[in-house]
């Protein structure tokens, strides 16, 4: 520990004692004009070099700043670009809807009856009616003041596949999780800390709106597990929920699936 | 005093010229300023104790930064630059503490 000893006992410069010694006994030659000059220069030099050191290390490096700016630039792009691509596919939806109705209304008005009952079953097109929204919420403090996440108190994905089975089960028509309607193809699943529905990531409070008749869908719901379960939830984990009467409910379409592989039979 | 008068300058000088670093010189940098820094203490604590000597304070600060500069230089050679970082920056490191205790001693007494 000799190193360790030294460090600490003598932080400064054996140097600083010998030249003090050596002016106490006079042995050291008074300092000449060129080495007055040298010393200045060595002196600013080395203010010069640490002054810059200190600088372009506060900086910031162009080059991150620049990628930084360059991905960021990226991702609004891209943004807006899948904005545009979802409007002009609810659009273009719209229009082939109406092509179809207007063809088949001349051509075969019962096979348009069918096809309209089909995409408001699957959850293709808007609908509305009266129903109920059951509100699930993560716990107060689910996210902790320094900013720590307690996955324990946050709504799961399987609390929501719960809840909307229930209302299923309990005869709901149409569902929706915060605007995001669920068809045929939809899947509630967590992805990281997120809940995906239809691969759109959705955050507490998530409001689950059914329609059907309101009477039943809410004495049914109260009386299904998932309704237990909440509240086993909300007394362990402080998850909040309640269930509302709604009379009038506004489903957005889910938009038509594209099936790719499954082909119909025959 | 002329060694404060030039490091002075040299400050003044950095920070109206802001001249830019070669990336090559990028990695030495951090240890550079730890050595000064190093340096800087021992001067000040030096001249608290009334032996403060121009020279002895410029050749220290000089190779200081250069040892520094040196050691980390070596250890990038051999793959370790990061662990010889950090021993330069812990011996230092104790050394500035050391001096700014003594430093502390001698203006506040305690």
């Amino acid at each position: 520990m000799t190193l360790l000893a030294e460090v600490m006992n003598h932080p400064l410069d054996p140097g600083y004692a010998e030249a003090a010694r050596a002016r106490e006994l006079g042995t050291r030659g008074r300092p000449t004009v060129p080495g007055r000059t040298v010393a200045l220069l060595l002196a600013a030099a080395l203010g010069l070099v640490t002054v810059v050191a200190v600088q372009s290390l506060r900086a910031p490096s162009p080059s991150i700043v620049e990628a930084r700016n360059v991905l960021q630039q990226q991702i609004t792009e891209r943004q807006d670009r899948a904005d545009a691509l979802s409007r002009s596919i609810a659009t273009t939806s719209a229009e082939v809807n109406a092509l179809q109705s207007q063809a088949l209304a001349e051509q075969s008005p019962s096979l348009l009856a069918t096809v309209q009952d089909d995409t408001v079953a699957s959850g293709a097109v808007a609908v509305s009616g009266p129903g109920i929204t059951v509100t699930v919420a993560d716990a107060s403090d689910a996210v902790a003041d320094d900013g720590a996440v307690d996955p324990d108190r946050r709504v799961q994905d399987s609390d929501l596949q719960n809840v909307v089975n229930a209302l299923w089960a309990a005869g709901a028509e149409a569902v929706a999780i915060n605007g995001q309607r669920l068809t045929s193809t939809t899947a509630i699943r967590s992805a990281g800390s997120a809940i995906l529905v239809d691969f759109v990531g959705l955050a507490s409070p998530y409001h689950v709106q059914a329609i059907g008749d309101p009477d039943t869908l809410r004495s049914t719901f109260a009386a299904s597990n998932a309704a237990d379960q909440l509240k086993v939830l909300g007394e362990s984990y402080g998850l909040e929920s309640s269930v509302a009467t709604e009379k009038h409910l506004d489903l957005d379409g889910g938009g038509p699936s594209t099936l790719q592989y499954a082909k119909p039979l025959g | 005093m002329i060694a404060f008068v030039g490091l002075v300058i040299g400050v003044v000088a950095g920070l109206v010229l802001q001249p830019t670093v070669p990336v090559s010189l990028q990695p030495y940098l951090p240890i550079a300023v730890v050595a000064a820094l190093d340096a800087l203490f021992g001067g000040l604590r030096a001249k608290l104790d009334g032996m403060f000597d121009d020279r002895v304070f410029l050749v220290s600060f000089l190779s200081n930064v250069v040892v520094a500069a040196l050691i980390v230089f070596l250890g990038d050679q051999l793959g370790v630059g990061s662990q010889l970082s950090t021993a330069v920056v812990v011996v230092l490191g104790i050394r500035i503490f050391s001096n700014a205790a003594a430093i502390r001693r001698h203006i506040f007494k305690a």
